[in-house]
């Protein structure tokens, strides 16, 4: 979407033009769906995270004074979203990660098993596991400008908005974070 | 030929989308390890999107924020226009309202304090207490009876 037709549709939502909201919203869900998964612990419901997100971000459109991408104020009001969920939980936010929920259907089943090349494809699947779990126990602040980056697609200054941060900060967590997630997927090589 | 590959701090700032230096950026584009090192991190990170929610689901979770969201804004609107309809109905009472508070009825304080002279005139008493009040505590004498003073 561009810049000016998603310019239009904020005016519009201000307004309360239900029609505009949601094709805001269909433009932005899966990003925001991603953000609360990889921020809130395996047991955590994302749905009601994602819905809380949207609803907040609705009743506070007003606040959006377009500085920065309407992306960006949505990823920021879900990562504050999942900080007060885990606040008020008192939950040690890698706990879940650490000890996972051996009832939990396996989130890798949904990728095709019957590919050509079942090793390699067995491999990709490993290295995403390795990146779910060392993303899930990197400190909180590194996690959240992983996800912001990654999840998210954030650039840096996005970022730094986002987390009410400078840029040199998180460049600094970024750094940090990659090194161990790139270094735990790398270990899924034969 | 001994190709001298990137070390793994050049490569995270180059994941991380960090500004690098130009022949880290002319290595990445034609070292097919390094680039395979890049690639699957990079496949890695989008193995997330296997996790995304269908169609279905993501309709349910968007549809009931925009009903809670429009469901407020029209309660929103329905206490403004209230509000409004109450604010009409006061300016359109004030004149009444005013004349019911202020309004005295005429009184003729001549001819009241002449009535109540009579009053006095006629029975003391009456003036302090109810007359079946004052006929227990001090009965009018008798004419002419056992108890009179004569």
């Amino acid at each position: 979407m561009e810049h000016e037709d998603e310019l239009e549709l904020i005016a519009l939502a201000k307004g309360g033009d239900r029609d505009a909201a949601a094709e805001l919203l269909v433009t932005h869900e899966l990003m925001i769906f991603r953000v609360c998964r990889r921020l809130l612990p395996r047991g955590e419901d994302v749905e009601a995270a994602v819905q809380d997100t949207m609803l907040r971000a609705l009743k506070n459109l007003a606040g959006f004074t377009g500085q920065g991408s309407f992306g960006g104020w949505l990823a920021a009001i879900a990562v504050n979203l999942c900080r007060d969920r885990l606040r008020r939980r008192r939950l040690v936010p890698f706990l879940a990660l650490e000890t996972p929920d051996d009832d939990a259907p396996d989130p890798l089943a949904v990728i095709p098993s019957s590919e050509p090349d079942p090793e390699r494809v067995a491999m990709a699947r490993q290295a995403v596991e390795r990146m779910r779990r060392e993303v899930g126990r990197l400190p909180r602040r590194q996690q959240e400008v992983f996800v912001l980056r990654f999840f998210a697609g954030l650039d840096l200054d996005g970022i730094a908005r986002a987390l009410a941060v400078d840029v040199g900060t998180v460049k600094t967590h970024l750094h940090r974070a990659v090194q161990r997630v790139r270094a735990a997927i790398e270990e899924a090589k034969p | 030929m001994n190709i001298k590959h990137l070390t793994d701090d050049e490569l995270d700032l180059a994941l991380a989308g960090e500004g690098v230096p130009g022949e880290v950026a002319e290595h990445l584009a034609s070292c097919v390890a390094c680039r395979r090192r890049r690639d699957s991190f990079l496949a890695a990170v989008a193995g997330e999107r296997a996790e995304d929610p269908d169609e279905a689901t993501r309709e349910r979770v968007r549809e009931g924020a925009l009903a809670a969201w429009s469901g407020k804004g029209r309660q929103r609107h329905w206490k403004r226009w209230l509000a409004a309809a109450a604010a009409v109905v006061v300016v359109g009472l004030l004149p009444v309202l005013r004349s019911e508070f202020t309004a005295r009825p005429n009184v003729n304080a001549e001819a009241l304090l002449v009535e109540v002279d009579d009053v006095l005139a006629r029975d003391p008493l009456a003036a302090v207490a109810p007359a079946e009040v004052v006929e227990a505590v001090a009965p009018a004498p008798e004419v002419g009876g056992e108890g009179s003073w004569s």
